[in-house]
């Protein structure tokens, strides 16, 4: 093959040759710029180590996918081909799968860093799968394909894309077709410690303006300008659209870290260059409705959470918020006198990387009014999230009042502790012993253990609307209960006592801020609302 | 002339009287059908100069409130000839602005206007030089969160010479859902939207306001 290859060879990646060789001989008749590029196919086999209801599992992870050899600055880089194949040992298989269930059907969700010099973001490369049989005894293999989002860069330098987490669905089905006890299950995997320096899957050389480095051979459709352009080019097949797949827009999410592009150069996916994009992905998680109704809405939330015992507060980080719209409807039961009323009930779901959680946080809290203590942690979905929303419309003043109630129960998990600095092992499952719980003002209606946050809002008539309002956004807030802690301590050490003596107990002020909501389901969301990939555009900021 | 229903208390109980009392010119009046706007044509831009007040007609005169802080609309008069009689059409119409949504317990509503709307005349009154009519053809889909809904009717209006003011003073029945999705009983088709509102409307580039007279030669 002709000309130098900068590219390092990612793990077990190989070369399609053919077609360039078949056009070589082509090649020195054509100038640079028109020179289209071939492919390189990526096939990686790196171990993950997967959180299962089990226990922790290394498992393999196969990930293939094809991707331009090379790539002009503004030039569209669309992987395709992509496959993912996650092989569960059968150890793993007995604890994900229940007795009666015959066949699963899998979704997975791999993180893909995506760098070049010091710029950085994430995408997410979806996929589905047909169900698969579960195997009697051994391995189960499952592979799924679907779209990975294109990338476009401003900038020349080298793209070099690196695989993350993985988030792995589970629907097991029984032999009737019927869905099994529990319905579904989840994984969440990350690259295990010997896959350090190999998850690299591609490194893309980008050239200033053209292809660079030794002409290699157009295929024969080519029909390249003799000048580059940032426009997506036409030249290029589109992307196969893999079987199974629901969505019709990949999801191109940046990472948090992600930072500003200065005259929109640098690292950019090509929905976000696109003409007529209303504004760039905001710095905040991902925040994806995967298969959207008319109905869905997301939404960032934020906020801060008071640990009274502590005498501090712990910044709650902006969290994805998915939810279904209920249908406002007039309730059966009469308004008080000179009063209409309708309702709403919304069921939501916290939404990180797969997992109905919010993204660890760490707080620093001095304990016992005098050891620095760093804490990181998660505050898991324990059920579902409910949105409880009352209108009520007051004939006399014509105000319309809002009373917005949250309820959520959501247990507070103990990642990593930090004592004076020093780690403090609180081993892999530490975590309130039940859920939050705040005072209920309709226990009857709504049992069991949960937070509770209350938004009010009123459009005085005639004046703008203020305070909290549904889809607007605005102050939550609520008081709850830490329930002591469990399974605190690796080694035989028992920590559950020290994190319970310094954390659990009543009266603690909680404050989260709703930003406005994408309204994802409909035709045409409003463009100051959602971003180009129909997630939130605004990021609230936490309040006191 | 009628004053615009912002008043609270006009909206309970006085909407369908004051449809048909600005509907009707009145009895001793030669109807107008010669319209003469000077400059004429000329084009026109207009600001709300208070709060656009909505509402979502759920029950006899109380509903949804949606209150606009910003609006603006852009269009063109000529004189005319008949009666009604078609002397300007409004091309671009907005409610909220960036930054400025109009704003609801709901969420914020944005609306999407379908022009062109037609302005009409109606009626003159040369003592005050107040023109009475109204704005037709009007097409808005509204979006809240995952609510959608589509109005259409016409909004009775009064415009003054002296002042430039085009008041609009919606009524029931006026403008009413046509379709909607995701809204429930929030935005039941058939239910009106009640617009009032007050702009200040000027030739296009100066301060100077448009002048519309009606005669019955």
């Amino acid at each position: 093959m002709p000309g130098p290859r900068p590219t390092p060879r990612p793990t077990r990646a190989r070369v399609r040759g053919a077609t360039i060789a078949a056009f070589v001989a082509l090649a020195p008749l054509l100038p640079a710029a028109a020179v289209a590029v071939g492919t390189v196919e990526v096939d990686a086999a790196l171990p993950y180590v997967c959180t299962l209801p089990s226990g922790p599992q290394q498992v393999t992870v196969r990930i293939t996918a094809a991707f331009p050899e090379r790539a002009s600055a503004g030039e569209e880089i669309r992987p395709v081909d992509v496959a993912t194949t996650v092989e569960l040992p059968a150890a793993a298989v007995a604890g994900l799968t229940t007795p009666e269930a015959t066949a699963v059907r899998a979704e997975t969700r791999l993180a893909v860093g995506v760098a070049q010099d010091e710029q950085r973001t994430e995408v997410t490369w979806s996929g589905t799968a047909q169900p698969v049989a579960v195997p009697a005894e051994g391995a189960l293999v499952l592979t799924t394909t679907g779209d990975a989002p294109s990338l476009t860069t401003g900038t020349a330098g080298e793209l070099v894309l690196t695989a993350g987490a993985l988030a792995v669905d589970l629907a097991p089905s029984a032999a009737d077709g019927a869905a099994t006890t529990p319905p579904s299950l989840s994984a969440a995997c990350v690259p295990a410690p010997d896959a350090e320096g190999r998850t690299v899957l591609a490194r893309v050389p980008v050239g200033a303006g053209a292809s660079t480095g030794t002409p290699s051979a157009p295929p024969p459709s080519t029909t390249a300008p003799s000048s580059p352009s940032p426009s997506l080019p036409t030249d290029r097949p589109a992307p196969p659209t893999a079987p199974g797949t629901t969505r019709a827009t990949p999801d191109v999410p940046t990472s948090p870290g992600a930072g500003p592009r200065p005259g929109g150069r640098g690292l950019a996916t090509a929905e976000e260059e696109a003409p007529g994009t209303p504004a760039p992905r905001p710095d905040a998680p991902p925040c994806v409705t995967e298969k959207p109704t008319p109905m869905s809405l997301s939404a960032y939330v934020t906020g801060y959470a008071n640990v009274r015992k502590l005498n501090g507060a712990s910044l709650i980080p902006v969290t994805c918020m998915l939810i279904e719209q209920g249908e406002m409807q007039i309730p059966d039961t009469l308004p008080p006198e000179g009063e209409f009323h309708f309702t709403t009930l919304s069921p939501g779901n916290l939404s990180y990387q797969g997992r109905k959680q919010t993204p660890p946080f760490t707080a620093t809290f001095l304990t016992f009014d005098f050891q620095p203590v760093t804490a990181t942690m998660v505050l898991e979905q324990v059920g579902p999230i409910t949105i409880d929303t009352l209108v009520r419309v007051i004939f006399s003043t014509f105000d319309n009042h809002l009373e917005n109630t949250v309820r959520a129960p959501l247990v507070l998990r103990v990642l990593d502790v930090k004592v004076n600095g020093v780690d403090l092992d609180v081993g892999p499952s530490c975590r309130t012993s039940a859920p939050l719980t705040s005072p209920e003002p309709e226990p009857d209606k709504f049992p069991g253990k949960h937070l509770v946050l209350l938004g009010l809002g009123k459009i005085p008539y005639g004046q703008p609307a203020e305070g909290y309002v549904l889809t607007g956004g605005g102050p939550l807030t609520g008081t709850v209960t830490i329930p002591p802690f469990k399974d605190c301590g690796a080694d035989g050490e028992d920590l559950d006592r020290l994190l319970t003596a310094a954390i659990s107990g009543p009266d603690n002020h909680v404050k989260q801020i709703q930003g406005q909501t994408c309204s994802v389901g409909i035709e045409t969301p409003p463009p100051d609302q959602c971003t180009e990939d129909r997630q939130p555009l605004v990021v609230p900021k936490p309040e006191r | 002339m009628k004053k615009p229903l912002g008043r609270r208390a006009a909206v309970a109980t006085a909407a369908a009287a004051a449809a048909c009392v600005l509907a009707v010119p009145p009895a001793t009046a030669a109807p107008s059908t010669v319209w003469t706007v000077t400059p004429s044509p000329v084009g026109v831009s207009a600001a709300n100069t208070a709060n656009v007040v909505m509402m979502i007609e759920l029950v006899p005169g109380n509903g949804i409130a949606i209150a606009c802080s910003r609006s603006s609309f852009s269009g063109s008069l000529r004189s005319a000839t008949g009666n009604p009689a078609t002397v300007g059409t409004l091309h671009a119409v907005a409610f909220g602005a960036p930054g400025a949504p109009c704003t609801s317990v709901l969420g914020h509503v944005t609306f999407a206007p379908a022009t062109p709307w037609a302005i009409a005349a109606r009626d003159h009154t040369a003592s005050t030089g107040v023109t009475q009519g109204h704005l037709g053809d009007v097409d808005l889909r509204g979006t809240v969160g995952a609510c959608t809904f589509r109005v259409r009717g016409q909004l009775p209006a009064t415009y003054t010479n002296a002042t430039g003011k085009l008041a609009v003073t919606g009524t029931t029945g006026g403008l009413t859902v046509v379709s909607q999705a995701g809204c429930g009983d929030a935005a039941p088709v058939g239910a009106s939207l009640i617009i009032t509102a007050d702009y200040l409307v000027r030739t296009t580039g100066t301060t100077l306001a448009p002048a519309i007279v009606g005669t019955h030669p």
